[in-house]
């Protein structure tokens, strides 16, 4: 349903300029297609949570390069527009490097800076910019020699056409493949993205530069389009204008950003009527927009036109988790070597030492502020060591970021924040996939054969999973709908879609009754048959002694014991480091 | 030689003192509220606009006149939280602030419909003479706008920490939910220290503008500049803010004595590129960054 309207649209789109439609609308269509490769940029940004407001800057930055290097040294536009899609990219690799670090208003506010800092450069290098007088005469778009020249307004609207496609096809692909997917994870719950091998750093960076490639093609589009630039083009006023159109239109979506610009371009225009109080009735419509459809006009379209969501489909389950049998390989899983954190002057552990081995559940137990949540944090890469090593399948992983710590197979389960709760429970799991992706980008972009088959096991993968923790039935469900003991099981299928070697698990029968922590229960040891090994702090003692092979007891960050369950309830300095609590041991 | 820096270092103190007060609300309100607020600008301008209305149109008395125009913005700043801010608080980030973006056109246009964009000069009560001491010369305007700056600043300072609504915007920003279950009313800490942030906006829109020019669109430099400063002393952070502003003002005037006047607005965020590279939370902001 949704192909056949699209491709009527398109259809339509494509037909206008023989249609007897006048030349001034046939320009106020090319203007929404330049902004809607701006507003695609911005969008593909803000998928991740990150705000660009000072996405003009980029705009103008390709301007002036395709005008500059076709003024100065006569190269045909047909070279200088990509040259400036490129150079505009590496100016936003540059600037990404120094600010994706930045999360929310502190983003927003460098890149507003970045722009006006721009905008003053171009303001003020005379020689090369000619300042506030604006460079004029910039070579009119060629097809590589004289006699192609683009004259018409239509020959501008299908080039642009052209490159309105590429976009919304490029942008397209992106949002609905893993891409996206890791994009939203990372908006969500950056935590839990790179605890699955989601890298935060590399995926934002993707889309700065995907989004200054276009906003630097957009610039060259213009420079041979208008022929004349002036350092207007980097004020405030137009990535405002960028803005409504990607929150109006609807943000995260593919079509939001195309319908938010078609929008915006002709709401001024029909505005014109109003003369004096023009910008003034543009200001409210802002307004209305902003606080009455946050959601975007795509949101409600939506609602209108139901889309087919992609089932999993059937067929036999496809699970492939662990090694299937406990290997019995030299090294342990996972060791700890005279692990020490200091917080000030305290040590929250004390030179730890410890192994799991291959097959292994082991749970790290021991009074509040023992350590060791402390501990978990320093084996995922969350808190560094003051002193000592984790290694993790004999290599050593001490420093390495979180993302590339879960890349190995080592993946922790947190405790309370453990799903991305806008997302489905199947886009959960599928998100967490993405470490198995073996598929490259460009086959990405292109939806080859091989990355479409990725796609389709993933998919089976993921509801599997779900299937496995006892969830199959909820797969198209929001996760944050779910009730507290669902999360948890949605969380340790988040935890073992990457398929680990080693799973962590913080807690993970915490605020959960006692039918649901039997449920865990069996879970954990059916993660053990198939050769994982796990090792989990946790406080219910029913669960430890009853499913631990073996336990390590911490008391202000030392450990004081280390046994089979059995010997550990005996053991008198447990028993003295729980005080009264020797009993809630003996119980068990 | 050691004059002229002097001189330069005065000037941009008094400059920055107006720049702490445009930061210090914005930090206020970010801190407080969650929110970036784009038309902080547009607060600045319409401080010094009511200001020329009820001095120089209708013939106040001048004292009278700054007073009155500072209430009146935080009047302003009042209504928009209630009309449009309160509604968007759960929202996400981006959607309050594009809404002040918003309402900072919205502002902005009604002040060209009211007062035409020409710009004006508020013929003040002070001397035009500068007072001299020593090698140093300041016009009185100057030396006021500078007290008042100060006097604010000071104001705010002891209204944060030992009034009982001082009380209950720094439980409001360590932890709403708290706060609420312990009985501050919430909804009132958000319109106060909007309407507050908001006046402080109007007094440095009044102050500088009676030094320099008015216009509708004085306040979109004044608005990026103390992004600048917010983002220089830590997101939420009120000495921050004040260090922040101070350092824009003489780094400006240095920058503008010695190096080029063009690209005097352009310090700022030139500082901010150095320091992110140093220090990305702010010169003062915690290591963890606030998401």
């Amino acid at each position: 349903m949704t192909r056949v309207w699209g491709t009527v649209v398109a259809a339509v789109l494509l037909a206008l300029p023989f249609l007897g439609v006048d030349d001034y609308y046939l320009h106020l269509l090319i203007m929404a297609g330049l902004f809607y490769l701006l507003a695609a940029g911005m969008n593909l940004l803000l998928a991740a949570g990150q705000l660009n407001l000072g996405h003009t800057a980029f705009f103008g930055i390709g301007a002036y390069t395709s005008a500059l290097l076709g003024l100065h040294f006569g190269i045909s536009p047909l070279w200088t527009l990509p040259a400036a899609a490129l150079f505009t990219a590496f100016v936003g690799c540059l600037l990404g490097r120094l600010t994706l670090k930045l999360r929310g208003a502190y983003f927003v506010l460098v890149t507003v800076g970045f722009a006006e800092v721009i905008r003053l450069v171009a303001t003020n290098w005379m020689d090369l910019t000619q300042g506030p007088m604006g460079l004029p005469g910039v070579p009119p778009f060629n097809l590589g020699a004289e006699r192609w020249t683009l004259v018409s307004k239509r020959d501008f609207y299908y080039l642009m056409a052209v490159m309105a496609g590429g976009t919304l096809f490029l942008t397209g692909r992106f949002l609905r493949s893993r891409v996206g997917r890791a994009l939203a994870a990372i908006q969500s719950n950056e935590s839990l993205a790179e605890s699955s091998g989601i890298s935060a750093y590399s995926h934002t960076m993707l889309a700065m530069v995907v989004s200054c490639a276009l906003a630097g093609a957009a610039g060259g589009f213009y420079a041979h389009y208008i022929t004349f630039l002036s350092p207007e083009l980097f004020g405030f006023q137009n990535t405002v204008t960028m803005a409504v159109m990607v929150v109006a239109g609807g943000q995260g979506t593919v079509l939001g950003p195309a319908v938010g610009s078609l929008v915006f371009t002709f709401v001024p225009e029909f505005l014109r009527m109003a003369a004096f109080y023009r910008m003034l009735l543009y200001g409210v419509i802002l307004l209305l927009v902003v606080m009455f459809m946050p959601r975007g006009l795509v949101h409600y379209l939506r609602a209108l036109v139901r889309r087919r969501e992609p089932s999993p489909g059937g067929g036999a389950s496809d699970l492939s988790l662990g090694p299937g049998s406990a290997a019995a390989g030299g090294t342990a899983a996972l060791a700890l070597r005279h692990v020490t954190v200091r917080f000030g002057g305290l040590a929250a552990v004390d030179d730890l030492s410890l192994e799991l081995a291959r097959g292994e559940i082991l749970a790290l137990i021991g009074p509040n502020g023992a350590g060791k949540s402390t501990a978990f944090n320093v084996v995922t890469g969350f808190q560094p060591a003051d002193a000592g090593h984790v290694e993790f399948d004999g290599a050593d992983i001490t420093d390495l970021p979180q993302y590339r710590i879960a890349e190995r197979g080592l993946v922790r389960m947190f405790q309370r924040t453990s799903v991305f709760p806008e997302a489905s429970a199947l886009d959960n799991v599928l998100t967490a996939c993405h470490r198995l992706a073996r598929t490259r980008l460009w086959e990405l972009v292109l939806a080859t054969r091989a990355q479409r088959d990725e796609e389709a096991r993933h998919r089976r993968r993921a509801q599997s999973l779900l299937d496995f923790v006892g969830l199959g039935g909820k797969a198209p469900e929001p996760a944050k709908n779910l009730s507290c003991g669902e999360q948890r099981l949605l969380g340790l299928a988040i935890a073992l879609a990457p398929d680990p070697s080693v799973l962590l698990l913080d807690e993970p029968a915490a605020g959960l009754n006692a039918v649901e922590t039997s449920e865990l229960m069996r879970l954990i040891e059916a993660i053990r048959g198939r050769g994982l090994s796990v090792l989990l702090v946790e406080h219910d003692m029913k669960l430890v002694m009853g499913l631990c092979d073996r336990i390590v007891v911490l008391n202000y960050g030392v450990k004081i014991a280390e046994g089979p369950p059995a010997e550990i309830q005996r053991h008198p300095e447990v028993i003295r480091a729980y005080l009264g609590s020797g009993e809630i041991l003996a119980d068990a | 030689m050691w004059a002229e820096l002097v001189q330069h270092i005065v000037n941009g103190l008094i400059v920055g003192g107006g720049y702490a007060l445009m930061g210090i609300g914005l930090t206020l309100i970010f801190g407080i509220m969650r929110v970036v607020n784009f038309a902080h600008g547009e607060f600045f301008m319409l401080g010094a606009f009511f200001l020329f209305t009820l001095f120089s149109l209708w013939g106040l008395n001048f004292f009278l006149a700054s007073l009155a125009s500072v209430l009146a913005v935080g009047l302003v700043g009042a209504a928009v939280e209630r009309l449009v801010l309160r509604r968007l608080r759960f929202a996400p980030i981006e959607i309050p602030m594009l809404a002040t973006v918003a309402l900072s056109v919205i502002i902005q246009n009604a002040a060209i419909l009211l007062w035409d964009p020409s710009p004006k000069t508020i013929k003040h009560v002070f001397s035009p003479l500068p007072i001299t001491l020593g090698p140093i010369h300041v016009v009185s305007i100057r030396i006021f706008a500078g007290a008042v700056a100060v006097a604010l600043i000071v104001g705010s300072h002891l209204l944060i920490q030992k009034t009982r609504i001082g009380r209950a915007m720094r439980a409001t920003f360590q932890d709403t939910d708290m706060a609420r279950l312990a009985g501050v009313d919430v909804d009132r800490v958000y319109m106060f220290t909007f309407a507050f942030g908001a006046a402080l906006a109007g007094a440095s829109g009044a102050l500088l503008g009676a030094v320099f020019w008015v216009y509708p669109a004085m306040g979109d430099l004044a608005a990026l500049k103390s992004f600048a400063v917010v983002i220089m002393g830590g997101l939420g952070n009120f000495l921050g803010a004040i260090v922040g502003g101070l350092l824009l003002g003489v780094s400006e005037s240095l920058g503008a004595g010695y190096i080029s006047s063009g690209y005097k607005d352009a310090i700022g965020f030139i500082l901010i590129i150095l320091l992110l590279l140093w220090r990305p939370q702010g010169l003062f902001g915690k290591k963890t960054l606030p998401r």
